[in-house]
């Protein structure tokens, strides 16, 4: 009896240390190449809302994660920040681009959500994204009044014009405070 | 048993998604695209080949009383494994299957071929088992995402089949969409199977 416990657990324990051994293999592995996307995609994110932009710098002492935008004289090119909402299923997490001095948002760009695929996931195309430029900051988002939202989506897509609605003000006065005027 | 009969068990006669009717889950979930379906099932092959031949390879070294949670330490190490893998090189399907991946592990088709062809059959048997078993899943839920992709958004693989005046059937990609398809499937393939028994009763 004692004999076939001690086989049990030793059984037991040299499997997970296996399984351990191989996924320590994969994981230092793979693990550059995620946290290259991750930071690729925010790049791109980041230029891409803020158009004239050529690099940027964080700039940090906000609430939000915030990107002051540089353009090609190092200049400054706007601001772009992440922002975060309750979607139809979980988090919408989203990079907005905005321009303070015409208080204008120059562009959005969903980064993660768990919107149902098919439906409410369409909010990551670019037909839905690309009506937010230009909108100004003090805009109604107002789903199916000044935003088109996506067919069948109502939810997610309210989401995301909620999010704005909310961050937008905060964020450009944060960015005033700590940001731009530097 | 042939080893080709293993192979081609799992696509056909014991298709686990319309003959077993195993790993709903996944099956109800993922398949509202053509696309999802593919690579759903690819990384449950690849899941399921994995753990048929380390269950195998292992089956005199683990004793009977442990066996399932050995089972699932195994499985995990696969899952976790693919999972790293298609969030490394894969990002795009990783946003769209990111959820349904790490359930993988729950998914009773693994489990299943483990306890019931990997324990007693040899690695390369069990190998061509769990490859049967991952191809005969990934049709049938790629089966299943095009007929929902076409009625829920009129394309297939992302290309757009009809022109604008095409009104899409919005609950086909929704959850009872699923149910929908996959209970008429499995009817007909009902249907079909107990009229060759019939035909051969006469």
């Amino acid at each position: 009896m004692k004999n076939l416990t001690a086989k049990l657990i030793i059984v037991l324990a040299l499997i997970s240390i296996g399984s351990g051994f191989f996924l320590a293999l994969t994981y230092t592995y793979t693990i550059s190449h995620i946290e290259a996307n991750a930071a690729t995609e925010q790049e791109a994110a980041i230029l891409e809302t803020l158009p004239g932009a050529v690099g940027f710098e964080e700039i940090s002492g906000t609430d939000f994660l915030m990107y002051k935008g540089l353009d090609a004289n190092g200049g400054e090119a706007g601001f772009a920040y992440v922002a975060e909402g309750g979607g139809f299923q979980g988090v919408i997490t989203l990079m907005v681009g905005v321009d303070p001095e015409q208080e204008m948002v120059t562009g959005i760009k969903i980064l993660s959500h768990s919107e149902t695929p098919g439906l409410g996931a369409r909010i990551g195309e670019a037909a839905f994204q690309d009506q937010f430029a230009q909108k100004p900051i003090n805009d109604s988002f107002e789903v199916n009044g000044d935003v088109d939202g996506v067919t069948g989506a109502t939810v997610s897509s309210k989401a995301v014009a909620v999010t704005l609605k909310q961050t937008l003000p905060q964020a450009l006065e944060q960015y005033r405070v700590s940001g731009g005027a530097k | 048993m042939k080893a080709i009969s293993a192979f081609i068990n799992g696509l056909w006669k014991e298709n686990p998604t319309f003959r077993l009717v195993l790993g709903m889950c996944p099956t109800l979930a993922v398949t509202n695209a053509a696309a999802n379906g593919v690579s759903m099932g690819l990384a449950t092959t690849f899941v399921l080949v994995g753990s048929n031949i380390m269950v195998s390879a292992l089956k005199k070294v683990i004793p009977d009383e442990v066996r399932i949670p050995a089972y699932v330490i195994i499985i995990a190490t696969f899952v976790t494994i693919a999972d790293l893998v298609l969030a490394a090189f894969f990002p795009e399907m990783y946003k769209v299957l990111g959820l349904f991946i790490p359930l993988i592990v729950v998914n009773c088709i693994i489990l299943a071929r483990a306890e019931a062809f990997a324990a007693k059959n040899g690695i390369g048997k069990s190998a061509l088992d769990g490859l049967g078993m991952g191809l005969g899943f990934t049709w049938a839920l790629t089966f299943l995402g095009i007929i929902r992709e076409i009625l829920g958004m009129g394309s297939v693989f992302g290309i757009k089949l009809f022109g604008e005046g095409f009104v899409s059937w919005i609950i086909f990609i929704l959850p009872p969409g699923a149910f929908l398809t996959l209970g008429l499937i499995l009817g007909l393939f009902n249907a079909m199977l107990s009229d060759k028994k019939k035909a051969k009763c006469n």
